[in-house]
């Protein structure tokens, strides 16, 4: 491809290729390695953890050492697990590839199905994977990626090797962004990388898309706290701060129209919703802690309820309504 | 007794007194005598309250059948019919040759009702057991159109019952009147006759609603009769609804209502704000709605004996402060139905734009709105040497001006 390497996206195009180079999960690629060196004995995987901590980039680079870097792509199937329509789409696909790439290559006598977002999956999804596994065990093994492993059903857990991957440390996600930095040719300052670093929150991804666009903004000079401040605050969920700020003002309409905006445009579900909500809340300077606290245990009653209830837009607007309520009530006796 | 209800006081005790519907009697009492080789069951169909049933059991008794019958209420699984039904049909009972009694009559009433996962299996229960049974089969049904009932119906001698006619209804009800010592303006009987369109039952119990002893029943009085059956639309229950003074007078009108529930919820939340302007009763009747709302949700699609609590709720967020009601201009489209209406093709875009993100950067489509979307609208907004990221990303000039556009979330 005749494209200039310079102005892709920078996650893709610094992530490690080779085991030796995932960011700070040295426990975890040593095991792996033991795996490496006799292929034939390697388990089902499954890798959990928080997002951008390298699980993905870890199967990957399991692939490349597996099957070589020329052929790797041949052998390897990558499914995101909440993205295709269901598990017969999952079945089905397993299926025709497993059965394509038999008796793969060299001394791997498996091809390698990479699932992605396991716990995104349901119950009945599970136990239909559960059954996949084992009938296509002979000539498949899986990576199972989830974030968190209690998602899923016991049976499939027994069956994998399970890894654990940890929150990444701050210091070597600074470094790694000082990496990317200088064969980018980009000058940041201390100050600029640890703040990108905090708000990352050790989600690797995170940083370094927050890197590539305060380059973007500074085009060539250099990257200091202030534009990294600008890019995180252009970043941040500005329409759910708006509908949050409106509500604990008292002004539920409008903060329920804001709420129809998101819906509308991203078609977000009331979980994520309220996943948004409770980080904002926190942020909000101008309420006290024990106020943060009271909010904090309405979205909890109503994160409850849109489990069990049938239409998560009404939950989310008695959720708007309840803090209008406490908020008028905070506003007039201040 | 004083108390008791007239339509059982004065249902019919033979086949002459069931009113209307004579050529129906006709085929119904020929197939029971058994005069032309025929099939083994019937099937009664047409309106509610024209005497279907009260036929059944009449002419069962005078042509001397023990009626064996089971209707909407029992749970008509597959098991349950056939625990009731095999052995009334297979053989015809001991005091066949001792007594008057001729046989077994199995009498299935509201067989319409049989759906979905309560009666699993029940048509073709009755279906195996029309196929193996010594003694006559009948039905009842309001409705035959229905899919499930195609297997059933080839089955089965089909009777068509229609509307009771006017006239012969307002003969009953004088009748009544009559035997209750009740004076009437002849014009009320007939407004009672009109509304109850074609329903002997509803007309009797209109009829005895509205009577009272040593008063003259008037056309006056007939007013109060609601219109039976009225459509009544997704705008005038909201408008009572929001109206009413006390849960009876919300839960009337909520079980009156032909507004669809889940419609109806959605419709209620839209207008709540402008219903109550104070935040104290707005966040109180919400609430209200949200537990309606969760106890929707444990309905699902089998535990309907639990919508009664998504109505008490409903009722209950009626009434939060009866006194503040003033009328206020209804949004009865729903806006959750209208906004993703309208933001279908922007949604569309962003989808679209995460796939192909997912695809080059090995992330769920979620995952791409998350945590790229955010930072590539940045990017792209600095419209410098954006070019090779755009073509990377095989991303269209269309998805690119969204995208350099798009507010965050």
């Amino acid at each position: 491809m005749a494209i200039n390497e310079e102005t892709l996206m920078w996650v893709e195009k610094y992530r490690p290729k080779n085991l030796k180079d995932v960011v700070d999960q040295h426990d975890i690629v040593e095991s792996l390695k033991a795996f490496m060196r006799k292929p034939k004995a390697m388990p089902h995987l499954m890798f959990a953890g928080i997002p951008g901590t390298g699980k993905t980039t870890t199967a990957l680079c399991i692939a490349r050492e597996l099957f070589g870097t020329q052929n790797w792509k041949n052998f390897t199937l990558e499914l995101n697990a909440s993205d295709e329509r269901g598990i017969d789409t999952v079945r089905e696909r397993v299926k025709d590839f497993s059965r394509y790439s038999r008796g793969a290559f060299g001394d791997v006598p498996f091809a390698l199905i990479i699932l992605d977002e396991c716990d995104q999956m349901t119950g009945p999804a599970q136990t239909a994977l559960r059954r996949i596994m084992e009938t296509s065990s002979r000539t498949s093994r899986f990576i199972l990626i989830c974030n968190q492993s209690s998602k899923i059903i016991e049976p499939i857990q027994s069956r994998c090797a399970i890894f654990r991957f940890s929150r990444l440390d701050r210091t070597a996600m600074v470094e790694h962004l000082r990496d990317i930095g200088k064969k980018e040719n980009v000058n940041a300052s201390s100050e600029a990388i640890w703040r990108i670093v905090d708000y990352a929150e050790g989600d690797l991804r995170h940083a370094i898309n927050a890197l590539q666009t305060a380059a973007a903004y500074k085009d060539g000079a250099e990257v200091d706290e202030k534009v990294v401040s600008q890019i995180i605050g252009e970043a941040s969920p500005k329409q759910v701060q708006l509908m949050l700020n409106k509500a604990i003002n008292g002004d539920f309409i409008e903060a329920r129209r804001v709420m129809y905006d998101i819906i509308g445009i991203y078609g977000f579900t009331g979980a994520e919703i309220i996943r948004q909500m409770q980080k904002e809340l926190f942020k909000i300077s101008y309420i006290t802690p024990e106020q943060k606290a009271e909010f904090s245990n309405i979205l909890g009653e109503y994160d409850y309820r849109l489990t069990q209830g049938a239409n998560s837009d009404l939950q989310l607007s008695a959720l708007l309504a309840q803090f209008a309520r406490v908020g008028k009530a905070l506003g007039d006796s201040s | 007794m004083k108390n008791d209800l007239w339509v059982e006081k004065y249902r019919p005790t033979t086949i002459a007194d069931v009113i209307g519907n004579e050529e129906a009697k006709t085929l119904f009492v020929e197939w029971l005598e058994n005069k032309r080789p025929t099939k083994k069951a019937v099937l009664l169909y047409g309106p509610a309250g024209v005497g279907k049933t009260t036929l059944v059991n009449v002419a069962g008794n005078e042509y001397k059948f023990r009626i064996i019958e089971m209707n909407a209420s029992d749970t008509r699984s597959e098991k349950a019919i056939n625990r009731v039904a095999t052995p009334a049909t297979s053989f015809t009972g001991l005091d066949k040759f001792s007594s008057e009694i001729k046989g077994n009559l199995l009498f299935l009433d509201e067989v319409d009702g049989i759906a979905g996962n309560e009666d699993r299996g029940g048509v073709n229960a009755i279906i195996k057991i029309i196929e193996n049974t010594h003694t006559p089969i009948v039905m009842a049904a309001n409705d035959i159109d229905i899919e499930k009932l195609r297997p059933l119906k080839k089955l089965c001698v089909l009777i068509k019952f229609q509307q009771t006619r006017i006239p012969l209804i307002i003969m009953s009800l004088k009748r009544i009147c009559e035997q209750e010592n009740i004076t009437y303006e002849f014009e009320a009987l007939e407004k009672i006759a009109i509304n109850s369109q074609g329903d002997v039952r509803s007309a009797i119990n209109d009829l005895q609603g509205l009577s009272e002893e040593g008063r003259t029943l008037t056309e006056q009085d007939t007013l109060a009769l609601g219109h039976r059956n009225k459509d009544i639309s997704m705008y005038d229950t909201l408008k009572n609804y929001f109206a009413a003074k006390n849960t009876v007078e919300a839960t009337n009108i909520l079980s009156y209502s032909t507004v669809e529930c889940d419609d109806l919820l959605m419709s209620i939340g839209d207008n709540m704000s402008k219903r109550y302007t104070d935040p104290t009763k707005l966040a109180e009747a919400y609430n209200y709605l949200s537990l309606s709302d969760v106890f929707r949700g444990r309905v699902g699609t089998e535990n309907w004996h639990l919508l009664k609590y998504v109505y008490n709720n409903l009722a209950q967020a009626a009434i939060v402060d009866p006194e503040s009601y003033k009328p206020f201009e209804l949004v009865t489209p729903p806006i959750r139905v209208i906004t993703l209406f309208w933001t279908k093709p922007k949604r569309t875009l962003l989808t679209n734009i995460c796939t192909k993100i997912g695809t080059q950067c090995h992330t769920s489509k979620h995952e791409a709105k998350m945590l790229f979307i955010p930072y590539l609208r940045l990017m792209l907004q600095q419209k410098k040497n954006t070019s090779t990221l755009i073509k990377w990303l095989k991303l269209t000039p269309e998805e690119v001006t969204f995208l350099t556009g798009l507010k965050m979330f």
